[in-house]
């Protein structure tokens, strides 16, 4: 992975680089952001949360990604990939949503900013 | 029946506090009791017989919800308070100072007890029982490098405790008359990768019953049956399983039978009382699903039932158990398959007729999950790419 940085947006992969179904974890280190990043791939759009699940100790990046959201490894709580917000126990607590684009060829990550998803351009 | 204005919840584990939530977030806006036997904040179970107990996490590290929840949800939270009678006929509960509070609505989340060893010499205080803080509390003093440890039962309390105290540095030795534990539950092949972990651990693993427990002065030794030879410890833990607190229930005049029998939405024979987690037996079914799911979704399917909306299927049941580092988890129901498929040694399928009815693994976070959609969703599946490693499970459910 090559990460560089232009204005506010990390390039954190090429397009084609997380399959449909899979997350990369980007760490704090990269984002300057205070938890990893997850940027996540489900059916050709792609979103980004914080990393670490609000009910326990466990990395969101490693859950199952479906239908717009993301199951915990851990304790199987569900949150939305757009918004962030809990879609059932046990989490009660929204994971932050970044802001993805995709232009470039690339997967360009805006850590802090409102989160959406950004379909795949190729 | 009339939507209620005053619900109890009586015990404060997961079951209680899911039900509570769940009722929020239906906009149920009316006064909302958890009555705790027990004081302090309500805490998660799974940690006790882990983190707990490798002093890894104290009492904040483990509670089930925040201070701020219990004011932000409006959810009154007396704990130290033991209810000791239902008063189903008039809707109210009777308390240990006398007084008699009223509620249109009652939940029953009393949970279990660990069952005491049935022998001579089982309620000696050196025998260990695991299920709440200050269970787990007088265990950790004992798990001292070089203690000798007696585990009697190897199921998941058993096995996770024994895991924990050969990771502190204890002697363990755990007994078990089933030669593979949990076999009928996950399947012979993970059941026996699970169970050949202990020894190559460290643990002593004997396959016998006990039949005897006998003091010594600071000592406490194990009789076993059929064996000449008994074990000799500073601690024993017995891990046999729990039996539903069911007796608030029964004086009540509730139908029980191996739990509290409930029907949807959690609903006993009273119209006026849901029983949610450990203690509740869904009729119809042989067993309880004592397991932390199954335990946060009784208290959403309670909620549902108290305010009269449809509850929805739950799917197939889930647990897991966190032992030597590893990770057990399983779904769905093996009881009910024809044939097990092993897909390498470290996960299995149940099959009945061309659908997958349970799968267990070790290790296998995104399989399983995998695994629960297949069965949720009535995936017709080839056994034989079950079986192969190299597909992706994935792939199947598509």
């Amino acid at each position: 992975m090559s990460t560089s940085i232009t204005g506010t947006g990390i390039r954190v992969a090429a397009e084609g680089d997380i399959e449909d179904g899979e997350a990369l974890k980007v760490p704090a280190e990269t984002t300057g952001h205070d938890d990893a990043i997850a940027v996540f791939h489900d059916g050709g759009t792609y979103y980004a949360l914080d990393d670490t699940c609000s009910h326990g100790q466990a990395s969101l990046s490693d859950g199952w990604i479906e239908g717009g959201e993301v199951e915990c490894p851990l304790h199987s709580a569900r949150f939305c990939l757009k918004s962030g917000e809990p879609q059932c126990m046990p989490a009660t607590a929204a994971v932050r949503a970044h802001r993805v684009e995709v232009h470039d060829g690339a997967i360009w990550l805006h850590p802090g900013a409102p989160g959406s998803g950004e379909e795949a351009t190729g | 029946m009339s939507l209620p204005r005053r619900i109890a919840v009586v015990g404060a584990g997961l079951a209680a506090v899911s039900t509570c939530d769940a009722l929020r977030a239906q906009g149920y806006d009316g006064e909302l009791t958890l009555y705790s036997a027990e004081r302090g904040l309500p805490y998660d179970r799974p940690p006790l017989s882990k983190d707990v107990l490798l002093g890894k996490a104290g009492r904040q590290d483990v509670l089930l919800r925040p201070e701020r929840w219990y004011e932000e949800r409006r959810v009154e939270l007396r704990d130290g308070t033991p209810v000791l009678e239902i008063r189903a006929h008039e809707g109210g509960l009777g308390l240990s100072d006398g007084s008699v509070v009223r509620a249109d609505r009652i939940v029953l989340a009393t949970g279990g007890t660990p069952r005491p060893l049935p022998i001579p010499g089982g309620d000696d205080p050196a025998v260990h029982l695991l299920r709440t803080w200050e269970d787990a509390e007088r265990l950790r003093e004992r798990l001292l490098p070089g203690a000798r440890v007696t585990v009697v039962g190897a199921g998941l309390i058993g096995a996770e405790t024994a895991a924990v105290a050969r990771a502190l540095g204890c002697e363990v030795t755990l007994v078990d008359p089933v030669p593979v534990p949990l076999a009928a539950v996950v399947g012979d092949t993970v059941a026996g990768a699970l169970h050949r972990r202990h020894a190559a651990e460290g643990i002593e693993v004997i396959t016998a019953g006990v039949e005897r427990v006998e003091r010594r002065s600071a000592e406490v030794v194990a009789h076993l049956v059929g064996h000449d030879e008994a074990l000799v410890a500073d601690t024993i833990v017995a891990g046999i399983g729990i039996r539903p607190a069911t007796e608030l229930a029964e004086r009540a005049g509730l139908h029980v039978g191996n739990g509290i029998v409930v029907g949807l939405g959690q609903r006993t024979s009273h119209p006026s009382i849901h029983a949610v987690g450990d203690v509740a037996r869904l009729d119809g079914h042989p067993v309880r699903h004592e397991h932390w799911e199954a335990a946060q979704r009784d208290g959403e399917a309670a909620a549902l039932g108290i305010l009269d909306r449809p509850v929805p299927d739950r799917g197939a049941p889930w647990f897991w158990s966190d032992r030597h580092g590893s990770r057990l988890e399983a779904v769905g129901s093996m009881a009910d398959a024809e044939r097990i498929v092993s897909r390498g040694a470290f996960m299995a399928f149940g099959l009945r007729g061309e659908r997958v009815v349970a799968a267990a693994a070790i290790d296998r976070v995104r399989d399983i999950k995998a695994a629960r959609r297949i069965i949720d969703r009535g995936v017709a599946v080839d056994a034989v790419r079950l079986a192969d490693e190299s597909v992706d499970l994935r792939g199947v459910l598509r």
